[in-house]
């Protein structure tokens, strides 16, 4: 049975469309990575599948699992990370810890313990005192320590420091190697390289793109980089390539057709290194936002607006 | 002018409130002399009338002391400034409470100001913003007295004498947003204040001996002012004095200190405690503590006065004609302690209605807070959630009331009157359907709108209170009277728990609860 399904999933706010027929599995013991920019409906997808919101058609199961129908039969298998973390200012991150660890079940309170001090976590501190970093912290913990089956993840590193990312990879790696499903919404795409098995793309509420990380390298031709010894040469273009920068005696080539001959091209020509790399998910990212697709500011997500005084 | 476009800004996010506050003022304000002239329409009939109220302690402790009720002008400031009065003073608190505490709590006065606007600019415009909605209440209180043909003049000066207690208590509202940190505290602070002064103004309308502590209460300024009764205009040097005074030291705090944190900063760091975390509804238990000890502090404090002061009310016997009069205010028993106790009783529904509303007002901040989404992320059940907050208002519903039940009893005693402790808390029980209605209402509003729908909860009680109030001056007929619950809500104990009654509003209130239930499975979570 798929971890996670969704078929036809569509989600409309009055005449907005949050979500337009999206079908997606993922597999027990994968990491799916889930990309796009704001406004995509990653956080659509999500409350979708956590049946937070009624799909306007199709449906969306975990472990086959309608969670619009039955969430707390599906609730015991999720475990949730937020991208803008809401908590109870009152409560300090240990009491917020303990309720949550209360509300779900299961929680491993060894394991906590060790996701506290890796986190470096200050347990008395008051909610409403923490800074968004901190808050993230205690979702994250709070999430890893049940051991859930499925980790849904949203935007999980928002407001971190640079260490705390590295800290959260590493636990994130440690529970895939535990077969943990993590579904990844994100739009730092060095966090979806380093972790996941497979990534989509979505844009304006559709999934543009699908497939494994080697998969959708071949989408985007190589990068070739030549270096000389003088100023870039005045050298027409050749045929299956295109200029895409220059920077100092660096010339940036993309290369769509034969190498061999783009390289040709420039044979006369004093050239001092030839660089030739996979092109970066950064650069796959956004050639799917710039120019192809549909423009991307059509459909905005829903406003989510934190407002703690109320 | 940074300063008029955020005072503007302010007035926009305080509109629904202000607009609400101005319909009900300019209606009590109409009302009430209109109906006076048809009820009293000779000068004999004034003169009966009052000659019944003159010495009467308990309407006086309601309404505060009156002057010249023989006329219209008199009549009408002695029924509308005492009760605009307090609606006013609970505005003033509100308005500039949420103008600046609130805003800094929620982070955007700290956007603000990293602009290019001054922290004393800020705090201008959200008193500005405060003392603009009160204006607004002046002037709708002047047109409604205009439209019930009081006289123009002695109209602006009684309006004026009401809105002087709202200035006072925008800066009352400053004071406290500078002392708590959070907007819910600064709210707790200031609504202390708002009893303590209320207080005191009940104490001096009806303990002999005790007028000049008049002078130690803005509501009591109010009646110091004597509109339409040999006015003394220059009394309202003390509000305009201690409003500018309490809004400059506001400002001057406000300048002073770490944005985000109040004078009286409770600690951000404390020892887990890990009592009540083991449901939602225990965790909501434990985060409203607080307010419920406000609550049941506040309602102890005043049943017990009230009770006390039972034992003023005149129980000669009054002819039968002056009992029709009093019937016709819709305060038919009140010439006896227990009769007087019975129609208190009558207000204890009001607030029990309101307090219950005010818990599903916390919950739907819940929702808009999006801790809603956390929780419900969890394996807790939509139906668990809703229905727990329902049943933990209901049982505080009822705590309240015992609360009322036993204070009043003990202030009666104290007082020396003569009443079982058993006969209050049947009294005060019976308060409790009517309450348990109005919960299931604003239960099923919010459900069905949850930006929104509590404030419809608010006004559905307070349109319903005053129907019952003002319904009877026009003497309509009688289902038009019956539409309030008010109406059904037996005299206890001078008259028997209406048992049907009692039944159809518990079931209507269960019943809407469980639709609410129902729409809220079924609907998007913010």
């Amino acid at each position: 049975m798929e971890a996670i399904h969704t078929a036809g999933l569509t989600k409309h706010y009055g005449r907005t469309v949050a979500l337009d027929s999206l079908d997606l599995s993922v597999r027990p013991g994968e990491v799916y990575g889930f990309l796009g920019p704001n406004g995509a409906g990653k956080t659509t997808t999500i409350r979708l599948l956590l049946g937070l919101h009624r799909p306007t058609a199709g449906r969306a199961r975990i472990f086959g699992i309608d969670a619009w129908r039955d969430p707390v039969r599906a609730h015991r298998r999720v475990a949730y990370v937020a991208g803008e973390p809401a908590l109870w200012p009152a409560l300090t991150a240990g009491e917020t810890l303990e309720f949550l660890a209360q509300l779900h079940g299961g929680t491993d309170t060894a394991y906590r313990a060790t996701l506290v001090a890796r986190f470096e976590l200050d347990l008395r501190g008051k909610v409403r005192a923490l800074s968004k970093g901190n808050r993230q912290k205690v979702q994250l913990i709070a999430a890893l320590a049940t051991r859930a089956d499925v980790l849904l993840l949203d935007e999980p590193t928002s407001g971190l420091d640079p260490l705390m990312e590295a800290v959260f990879r590493d636990c994130a790696l440690q529970a895939k190697q535990r077969g943990q499903t993590i579904f990844l919404s994100s739009h730092i795409l060095s966090e979806v390289e380093a972790l996941c098995d497979r990534v989509g793309i979505l844009q304006a509420g559709r999934l543009i793109d699908q497939g494994t990380l080697a998969e959708l390298r071949h989408l985007r031709a190589p990068t070739v980089e030549l270096t000389f010894s003088g100023s870039v040469p005045d050298v027409r273009c050749p045929p299956g390539a295109r200029v895409v920068g220059t920077a100092g005696n660096v010339l940036r080539l993309e290369v769509t057709g034969n190498p061999a001959a783009a390289i040709a091209a420039y044979a006369d020509c004093p050239v001092t290194g030839v660089v030739s790399r996979e092109p970066t998910l950064e650069e796959i990212f956004l050639r799917h936002y710039s120019g192809t697709g549909p423009s991307v500011v059509t459909r905005p997500e829903r406003e989510r607006q934190p407002s703690r005084g109320g | 002018m940074p300063v008029v476009g955020l005072a503007r800004q302010a007035m926009r996010q305080a509109r629904t409130r202000t607009m609400a506050f101005v319909y009900l003022f300019a209606l009590y304000a109409y009302v009430q002399p209109v109906g006076y002239r048809g009820a009293y329409p000779t000068q004999t009939d004034r003169h009966r009338f009052a000659t019944a109220f003159a010495g009467n302690t308990g309407l006086r402790l309601l309404y505060g002391q009156p002057h010249d009720v023989v006329a219209v002008g008199g009549y009408t400031a002695w029924r509308v400034g005492g009760v605009l009065a307090i609606a006013v003073g609970l505005f003033g608190v509100f308005a500039s409470v949420r103008a600046l505490r609130t805003e800094e709590d929620s982070g955007r006065t700290e956007l603000v100001l990293t602009g290019t606007v001054s922290r004393a600019s800020v705090v201008a415009a959200a008193l500005a913003a405060s003392v603009s909605g009160v204006a607004a209440l002046w002037l709708a209180e002047f047109a409604g007295f205009l439209l019930g043909g009081v006289p123009a003049g002695g109209s602006a000066y009684l309006a004026l004498a009401t809105a002087a207690v709202g200035l006072v208590f925008v800066g009352v509202g400053a004071l406290a947003s500078q002392l708590a940190s959070t907007g819910r505290g600064a709210l707790e602070v200031g609504s202390s204040a708002f009893c303590l002064l209320l207080l005191l103004r009940i104490l001096a309308d009806t303990v002999p001996g005790a007028e000049w502590v008049r002078w130690l209460t803005p509501l009591g300024w109010a009646e110091l002012l004597r509109p339409f009764a040999h006015p003394q205009p220059y009394v309202l040097v003390l509000p305009a004095a201690f409003a500018a005074a309490m809004c400059i030291v506001a400002v001057r705090v406000a300048v002073g200190r770490d944005i985000g944190v109040g004078l009286v900063s409770r600690g951000n760091r404390a020892d887990p405690r890990t009592r009540l975390l083991s449901s939602p509804v225990a965790q909501a238990l434990r985060d409203q503590r607080g307010a419920l000890a406000s609550w049941i502090g506040a309602v102890a404090v005043f049943s017990f006065l009230l009770g006390v002061i039972a034992h003023g009310i005149s129980s000669s016997d009054l002819p039968a004609r002056t009992r029709r009069q009093l019937l016709k205010i819709g305060a038919g028993s009140v010439e006896t302690p227990t009769g007087y106790l019975a129609f208190l009783f009558l207000f204890l529904v009001l607030v029990l209605s309101t307090f219950a509303c005010s818990r599903i007002a916390d919950a739907a901040r819940d929702e808009t807070e999006q801790r809603l989404q956390t929780l419900l992320a969890q394996p807790v059940s939509r139906v668990a959630w809703l229905g727990g907050r329902a049943a933990l208002a209901a049982i505080s519903v009822v705590a309240l009331a015992l609360t009322a039940g036993v204070a009043t009893w003990a202030g009666a005693r104290t007082g020396g009157v003569h009443v079982g402790l058993g006969q209050l808390l049947e009294a005060a029980l019976n308060a409790v359907p009517a309450a348990v209605l109005f919960l299931g209402i604003v239960t099923l509003a919010y459900a069905l709108t949850s930006r929104g729908g509590v404030a419809l909860g608010y006004a559905a009680v307070i349109i319903a209170f005053l129907w019952n109030v003002v319904g009877s001056l026009f003497s309509p007929p009688r289902w038009v009277l019956d539409l309030t619950p008010f109406a059904h809500v037996g005299l206890v104990p001078t008259q028997a728990v209406r048992g049907v009654a009692v039944a159809v509003m518990i079931v209507i209130g269960v019943v809407a609860a469980a639709v609410a239930i129902g729409v809220f499975r079924h609907r998007d979570v913010l």
